[in-house]
């Protein structure tokens, strides 16, 4: 009896298994999009925010689910496994082209198909708006005057703005001295309390209290200036030839069939254009930049080669 | 002073809407679950549940998603006190006293004292909230990397060894739990530490796989060695009249619940893990402060009434730098601050005055919020109690099926699982050997920040250690510790203080 | 020495010798300016010391008094090895079986490993049991999953 039990129920798995998910009429079930990284930071926001509005253009569910993990290498070892059928994607942001330099991880950017680039957040230093510094030639001045003296907060060391701050230094000729916080929310408290002098950091990090007037942006390393704050200048204008942000967009494993990435594609294109999300992103003072697929693999290899140089760098110190 | 309860009053009025009292509800149910379930913490219910605020209001939305974060804090207790698994990572003091006064039958009293001791304390806590947030905030800013080294120290040395016993074992345990939390990337120079190249390992251990395998598996492990004539039976039939607290268990419950509110009020500010600390500290105080220290470990309710209360305030004061300085100091009000933002609301110092009605509508919305679940959890308590009714053999696979699962949702990771079995392997282990859980969990939560701590102090002075002792607060702590690690020989030396029975030696 | 006082503490003496050992790969940087490597070298010694004074202070107890025999390492085991593997096998097969079979079969496999006789009860209660959890976890929680091959 227990043995015909058995048979039954090996042969109904055995049928259940061998019906195969058509390619051709993508997505044929819900959509995930992995997060490398816990619940709330700025990539969440955004991307839960998205995911919300594609699902109408997708005709299924977009589902965001949290990986996190080694600085996100446990989430991106994942999608680069997963099947490449469009239907599990990643959030590709700058770290996937720093990650694989500090430690060695089973990916790079080329284990991935860019999809689009949805946002880019200016990096920038913040400084107590009480500090004595009124200007960035004040601020370079002193740190030429004083190596190693300045202190300036990150949220992690090897992290994006750590090393766009590695990268300021050796832009500006100057050299600082890198304190390494667990998150920008740390970072930002502690330059609150004056513990350290300033903060590298990327919106929305600390952008309330900028708005409140307790802190001040000191150095903003983006192209542009901020429509938020039109009155602070970017480095640019004031002799430092730098630029640097971060980028934060959508990735699917290698293998994805074009088609499906073009659908993956447009669909997104049109949730960021919903007029919920932009307001949503203004909202969070978070500077939305499309970027199509090959535009978006141009940008990560270049990374990928610049983040090797920096990282090297901070190894050999 | 006035004007903030004229505001109070208002926001009585936007909390009390139909509407508003509906999310209020929705947000204690889906805490109060969300707390039971072990694994699935306030942070995946709030995650979760971010989605379904889009269409509402920012004040709808943040009286929701608070609720369940204060919510959870109720119903942690629960499995903790039943089936010694710790619901959420701030019950695992709960476990300790808890499970034994349930196994004694005197689970109802446990989770009954729980709810009116959560209740108090979350009670109390709201009032400081409103009115000592701007300067509880700033007092938090002063604390920098030298004052949470010392503070940390000080935290460890005194409540390491916790839970009484073997004062050399426990200190074992601690460095154990020192040395696990070095696992992963190296927060100061993101070098992988101990990961042998492993991808799942460079996340580190998971500190909620390591509370409920010490506590939860491994007490089932101990269960499942027995024959099977006792796994037919229940763990106890509790009778009617043992379902609610005695006047007794409530007078002695009195002073812990202030207590604990006081502590946990506190610690709650913070950054960091601070309802875990803030359960820690009070059970150490209770015990210290009883009239019968013995019986903590066997099931005082004073063991379960302060931690549980302690926990509730730290919770609530927890939102103090969330709203005013607008930084979250604990993953799940990082959380809230991202539904905070996505709804359009930057909290910080704008908050109170750009935004009113939402401040002080969340604020009375947490009063109505815990008055709900004082209603929700006291009813249930018979109903929990009973279920220690279920013969053990259908219920220990039950609570397996519960772990596995709700460890999952931590970080959709069937590493947690692996690291959750493995753990409760070895807490089976130390059972048998009498070796503490407590020390070792203290340890992974304070020893990461302990040693960053310490590393970024350094940094910052260029290596002048000069600096822990040249700013006061962090002075201060130091010589607490010292303080607190010469009583012992003092007391040898002078004969002060009470002649301890259990013989604890100075280190 | 079978005790199992002395086999744990020599378990914990070979703990912190191997987090010594193992740490002495890492840079261990200088006493002001601590690398990744300091603090587990330290607490990798500290435990080993710690562990030898622990074992010091039985072999001390030991030749003192007449000790009673000390109970053996490891406790009477029971089911509990066949009960462990159960879990261990479900959790392996987690991802490709997917959350409501895996319920379902842990369930009675550990129905049946503490003893319960009756199959009717056992694959009542399992099947109760996944299909409860899969409603309130997949459905009302909206909580991912894995689907394994049925795709529930």
């Amino acid at each position: 009896m227990l043995r015909h039990a058995l048979v039954g129920l090996c042969l109904l798995l055995g049928c259940l298994v061998a019906i195969p998910a058509p390619a051709a009429d993508f997505p044929t079930k819900e959509v995930q999009i992995i997060i490398p990284w816990a619940a709330g930071g700025a990539t969440d926001l955004v991307f839960r925010a998205l995911a919300a509005v594609t699902a109408k253009q997708l005709g299924k569910a977009v589902v965001v689910v949290n990986k996190p993990g080694g600085g996100g290498a446990i989430g991106y070892t994942e999608v680069m496994q997963a099947r490449p059928d469009g239907h599990t994607l990643v959030t590709a942001v700058t770290p996937l082209t720093i990650l694989p330099h500090q430690a060695s991880t089973a990916f790079t950017y080329q284990n991935f198909e860019p999809i689009i680039n949805v946002v880019e957040d200016p990096a920038m230093f913040q400084v107590r708006a009480d500090s004595a510094w009124k200007s960035l030639a004040e601020f370079l001045d002193y740190a030429k005057k004083n190596p190693g003296m300045i202190t300036v907060g990150n949220s992690g060391a090897g992290g994006g703005v750590h090393l766009i701050a590695l990268a300021f230094e050796k832009a500006a000729g100057v050299k600082l001295n890198h304190i390494p916080f667990a998150g920008g929310g740390p970072s930002i408290t502690a330059l609150l309390g004056g513990h350290i002098h300033a903060v590298s950091c990327s919106p929305p990090e600390g952008i309330a209290h900028v708005k409140a007037g307790k802190l001040r942006i000191i150095a903003l390393f983006s192209e542009k200036r901020m429509e938020a704050f039109p009155a602070v200048p970017v480095v640019r204008e004031q002799g430092v030839n730098f630029t640097m942000g971060q980028w934060r967009g959508l990735a699917a494993p290698k293998g994805t069939p074009p088609d499906v990435i073009k659908k993956l594609h447009d669909a997104f294109k049109k949730g960021m254009e919903d007029p919920a999300f932009v307001k949503n992103a203004v909202d969070m003072s978070v500077h939305l930049s499309y970027m199509g697929p090959t535009e978006f693999g141009k940008v990560m290899a270049a990374d990928h080669e610049r983040y090797a140089k920096l990282v090297q760098e901070i190894k050999k110190q | 002073m006035l004007e903030s309860l004229q505001y109070l009053l208002t926001g009585f009025g936007v909390a009390t809407t139909p509407e508003n009292l509906f999310y209020c509800l929705m947000g204690a149910i889906v805490g109060t679950l969300v707390g039971i379930l072990p694994g699935l913490g306030p942070i995946a219910g709030i995650a979760l549940l971010i989605p379904a605020t889009f269409n509402l209001n920012a004040t709808s939305a943040i009286i929701m998603l608070a609720g369940i974060y204060y919510g959870a804090m109720y119903g942690g207790s629960t499995t903790s006190i039943l089936i010694n698994v710790p619901g959420e990572t701030a019950s695992v003091m709960t476990c300790i006293d808890g499970y034994q006064m349930a196994r004694k039958g005197r689970a109802g009293p446990a989770l009954a004292i729980c709810a009116i001791g959560s209740f108090v304390a979350g009670t109390i806590a709201i009032f400081g909230l409103v009115f000592l947030a701007p300067p509880l905030a700033d007092a938090a800013l002063a604390f920098g990397p030298p004052e949470f080294f010392s503070l940390m120290v000080f935290g460890f040395v005194v409540l390491s060894n916790v839970t009484g016993g073997s004062l050399l074992k426990a200190l074992m345990m601690a460095i154990v739990g020192l040395i696990i939390g070095t696992i992963g990337i190296d927060p100061v120079s993101g070098d992988p530490r101990f990961t042998f190249a492993s991808t799942a390992l460079l996340g580190g251990i998971e500190f909620v796989a390591v509370a409920i395998g010490l506590f939860g598996i491994a007490e089932v492990l101990k269960n499942v060695e027995q024959p099977i004539e006792q796994l037919e039976q229940a763990v106890l039939v509790p009778r009617l009249r043992e379902l609610f607290p005695s006047l007794r268990d409530l007078k002695d419950s009195l002073w812990p619940i202030l207590r604990g509110t006081g502590l946990g009020f506190g610690i709650g500010l913070v950054p960091g893990p601070a309802p875990v600390i803030a359960t820690y500290a009070s059970y150490m105080v209770e015990k210290r402060l009883a009239a019968h220290p013995e019986e903590f470990g066997q099931g005082a309710i004073q063991g379960v009434a302060g931690p549980e209360s302690a926990n509730n305030a730290a919770c609530q004061s927890a939102f103090i730098p969330l709203f005013v300085l607008g930084i979250p100091f604990a993953p799940p009000t990082a959380i809230l601050l991202g539904a905070f933002l996505i709804h359009g609301v930057t909290p910080g110092p704008g908050l109170i005055g750009e935004h009113p009605e939402l401040f002080w509508g969340v604020i009375a919305s947490m009063y109505v919020g815990n008055f709900i679940l004082l209603l929700l959890n006291l009813p249930f308590v018979p109903l929990f109690a009973n279920i220690l009714r279920v013969p053990k053999k259908v219920l220990l696979p039950l609570v397996i099926l519960f772990c596995f699962t709700g460890m999952y949702t931590v970080n959709n990771a069937v590493f947690d699982i692996w690291t959750m079995l493995a753990f409760g392997a070895l807490g089976w282990l130390m059972r048998h050997w009498a070796y503490e859980a407590a020390p070792l969990l203290l340890a992974l939560v304070l020893g990461p920040k302990l040693e960053v701590a310490f590393r970024q102090s350094l940094m910052i002075s260029h290596g002048d250690f000069g600096i822990f002792l040249s700013r006061p607060v962090s002075l201060a702590f130091l010589l607490a510790t010292l303080l607190f690690l010469a009583m012992p020989l003092a007391r040898k030396l002078f004969g002060v203080g009470r002649a301890r029975a259990d013989g604890g030696a100075a280190a | 020495m079978r005790s199992k006082d002395a086999v744990g503490g020599v378990v914990m003496l070979l703990f912190g010798v191997l987090t010594g050992a193992l740490s002495l790969q890492l840079p261990l940087g200088t006493f002001r300016a601590p690398g990744s490597g300091l603090f587990p070298f330290a607490l990798g010694a500290l435990l080993a010391l710690l562990a030898v004074l622990y074992l010091n202070s039985l072999r001390r107890r030991g030749s003192e008094a007449a000790q009673p025999a000390p109970a053996h390492w490891l406790p009477p085991l029971g089911r509990m090895p066949a009960f462990l593997a159960a879990i261990v096998a479900a959790t392996a097969l987690f991802v490709p079986l997917g959350f409501p079979v895996t319920a379902f079969v842990l369930m009675a496999a550990l129905l049946r490993i503490l003893g319960m006789k009756r199959w009717g009860a056992v694959l009542a209660i399992s099947l109760g049991t996944a299909l409860a959890s899969y409603v309130l976890f997949d459905r009302w929680l909206q909580i991912p999953l894995p689907k394994g091959w049925i795709g529930l």
